[in-house]
């Protein structure tokens, strides 16, 4: 089987578009992916959930950016956070994994080094039924659109530096 | 004073559903009960809607078998519009649901069943997980996910998306299979090959470790339904329904699609909203089935195909006649999962399968119609009626989990009594009776047409019906 191409940054982003600012991940994602069209060191992936198959991706990519919304921060806050892969991977469900215990994953799996990753989130407003985001994501969207873009190039260059 | 045991959610299922145990005034168990607690009513929603839009709305049901309903979809409106595939259509389908099948054979075994069979029924619940399965056999956790990964991307080659694919229509597919797809997924199929050979290698050096559960997971006598072809060969898409019995005589053959209900009932009972699904002429509950691998399996005299026929010949030395205990899925699961890969295979070989005529064109020219399918499950059935305009006005849907409902309760109230004892249990017998809900991955959202989280609970209530213990992870 043809195995995923070697991956110089993963952009791993996730939502439902169906849930309002839920759908910001797949939006982002869809952004990268015509921002980055040029390049083939990036690859994009959007997904409604992250399953434990893309421990896979992981495993063939030098770096990782995953994108998701939060309800845990204020509506329209964008955050950048490391991510390390969990110590011990425990309580793993099937439908939804978050971005430490994928790593762990493909760690585990592919007895491979876990790569640099970061995690983007923008704080949701509302992840009530609707396709359109509340004005806080709204008014987020650039903001988040120049840290992506600052964070793959900077990834790009600290994979090619590795090299 | 009798006590009941409630597993509350039950976990590692598709779906969100409950157990509870029932004791009596001596502690053993006198009942137990598989609940399915949510209702979504996809069949209410469908009224009102054009015919032609049944497939892509149905698919919606499930994120795991979509194409299942598309494709039971899409034949009920193909009896509406009294319209024949094209001979390429219906094969690109076949190889859709292969793929389906296989993507999903995959996900219950090596996700959702390896860790109990891999790591032990006892081992620690914190590990019992795809985790626990990568550290102790990392080869099988790659072996899983390349195996989900070969399904899924068939699906998207075909259906451009690997979730809900809007691909399959009434009176065919929307596109052609491309050549450089056709090689594409011809690339795949060795990996695929050593995955699906791995798992049935791994599976048959464990499987006498479980002499104990495959003596209690809902082994008993049963009926089996499934779809099969008129050489008696295994069939998924297309073929009748045939019903045996337990000792492997047929009870009925030929049921098409459009004799479904006059030999099909359902049944309510108070305690679940998914449907008790039996053959009417036994009646109720005597003419209960199941359906699904180990049914289809036991139906047929062959599969096909020549690595799955060895693996069937192998597979029916278990027993003289049908094969009784659940436990059996997991096995009859990889058999089909090969046969999937080689039908895949065998269905590229066709001379005609990149021909471009892949879509009949009719309007509405029956007011009822209906088609059932092979879903990974066991028997799916839509059935449809509509107007002079082709809006639904009625609509059911009757899905494999009701089919295996009444073999489900049974067994878990079998394994109940072999592992419940005074009125105690311990987490290893918790995990065994939730074990045999899994052997028939039970797709929950489908059964009831439910909504929300997935996981299922256990319940332990005393004569009274007073709660005396609760499990929930």
């Amino acid at each position: 089987m043809k195995q995923p191409p070697d991956t110089r940054c993963l952009v791993l982003a996730c939502g439902n578009t169906l849930r309002s600012d839920d759908g910001v991940g797949p939006w982002l994602a869809e952004w990268a992916e015509e921002r980055f069209s040029a390049n083939s060191a990036v690859r994009v992936i959007s997904r409604q959930q992250w399953t434990p198959e893309l421990a896979e991706e992981i495993a063939h990519a030098s770096s990782v950016l995953f994108i998701d919304c939060s309800v845990d921060s204020t509506p329209g806050s964008v955050k950048l956070t490391p991510v390390e892969a969990s110590p011990v991977a425990q309580g793993l469900g099937t439908h939804h994994l978050g971005a430490a215990k994928l790593l762990a994953l493909s760690r585990d799996l592919y007895d491979s080094l876990p790569p640099p990753a970061e995690l983007l989130t923008i704080g949701a407003g509302s992840i009530e039924l609707g396709e359109v985001f509340s004005e806080a994501v709204t008014a987020a969207l650039p903001s988040a659109c120049r840290l992506i873009e600052e964070t793959v190039l900077q990834m790009l260059n600290q994979s090619s530096q590795r090299k | 004073m009798s006590q009941t045991i409630t597993i509350d959610p039950v976990t590692r299922l598709e779906g969100h559903g409950k157990i509870t145990i029932q004791l009596n005034d001596q502690g053993e168990v006198a009942d137990a009960h598989f609940h399915v607690t949510q209702v979504r009513g996809f069949e209410k929603f469908a009224e009102g809607r054009p015919f032609y839009e049944m497939p892509s709305l149905m698919a919606r049901i499930c994120g795991i078998c979509p194409v299942s309903h598309l494709l039971a979809s899409a034949k009920a409106c193909e009896a509406i519009m009294s319209v024949r595939i094209p001979h390429t259509a219906a094969q690109l389908r076949r190889m859709l649901n292969m793929a389906q099948m296989v993507q999903s054979h995959a996900l219950s075994f090596f996700h959702l069943s390896s860790p109990d069979l891999l790591l032990g029924m006892e081992s620690d619940p914190e590990l019992r997980n795809i985790f626990g399965v990568a550290a102790a056999r990392p080869e099988l956790g790659r072996a899983g996910i390349g195996l989900r990964r070969f399904g899924q991307h068939i699906i998207e080659l075909l259906g451009n998306k690997r979730i809900h694919p809007g691909w399959v229509v009434p009176g065919g597919v929307t596109e052609p299979l491309a050549p450089a797809k056709r090689d594409e997924i011809l690339a795949m199929l060795p990996e695929a090959y050593a995955n699906v050979g791995m798992a049935l290698a791994a599976y048959k050096q464990i499987a006498d470790r479980f002499s104990q559960e495959i003596s209690v997971f809902a082994n008993f006598p049963s009926n089996y339904l499934g779809l099969i072809n008129e050489d008696e060969s295994i069939e998924f898409t297309d073929g009748a329904l045939r019903l045996i019995d337990h000792r492997g005589g047929i009870i009925e053959d030929g049921i098409t699609a459009n004799r479904f209900t006059e030999v099909i009932g359902e049944a309510v009972e108070n305690y679940t909203y998914t449907k008790f699904v039996y053959y009417k002429p036994l009646g109720y509950p005597e003419g209960s089935y199941r359906v699904g691998p180990l049914a289809r399996l036991n139906i047929v005299k062959s599969m096909g195909t020549p690595k799955a026929d060895q693996e069937l010949a192998e597979f029916k030395q278990l027993a003289t006649g049908p094969i009784e205990s659940s436990f059996f899925y997991h096995h009859a699961r990889l058999v089909e999962a090969l046969y999937g890969i080689e039908n895949i295979e065998r269905i590229l070989a066709d001379p005609q399968i990149l021909d471009k005529h892949v879509r009949a064109v009719a309007g509405v020219n029956r007011l009822e119609g209906a088609g059932q399918i092979e879903a990974p499950r066991g028997t799916l059935s839509h059935h449809y009626k509509v107007d002079d305009n082709g809006k639904i006005t009625w609509a059911n849907l009757i899905v494999a989990t009701g089919h295996n409902n009444n073999a489900m309760n049974k067994g878990v109230l079998q394994a109940a009594k072999s592992y419940v004892r005074g009125g105690k249990f311990t987490e290893g017998a918790l995990n065994r009776v939730e074990a045999v809900i899994r052997t028939f991955d039970p797709c929950l959202s489908c059964s009831t047409h439910a909504f929300g989280q997935m996981p299922l609970a256990m319940t332990l209530l005393n004569a009274d019906g007073e709660v005396v213990d609760t499990l929930i992870r």
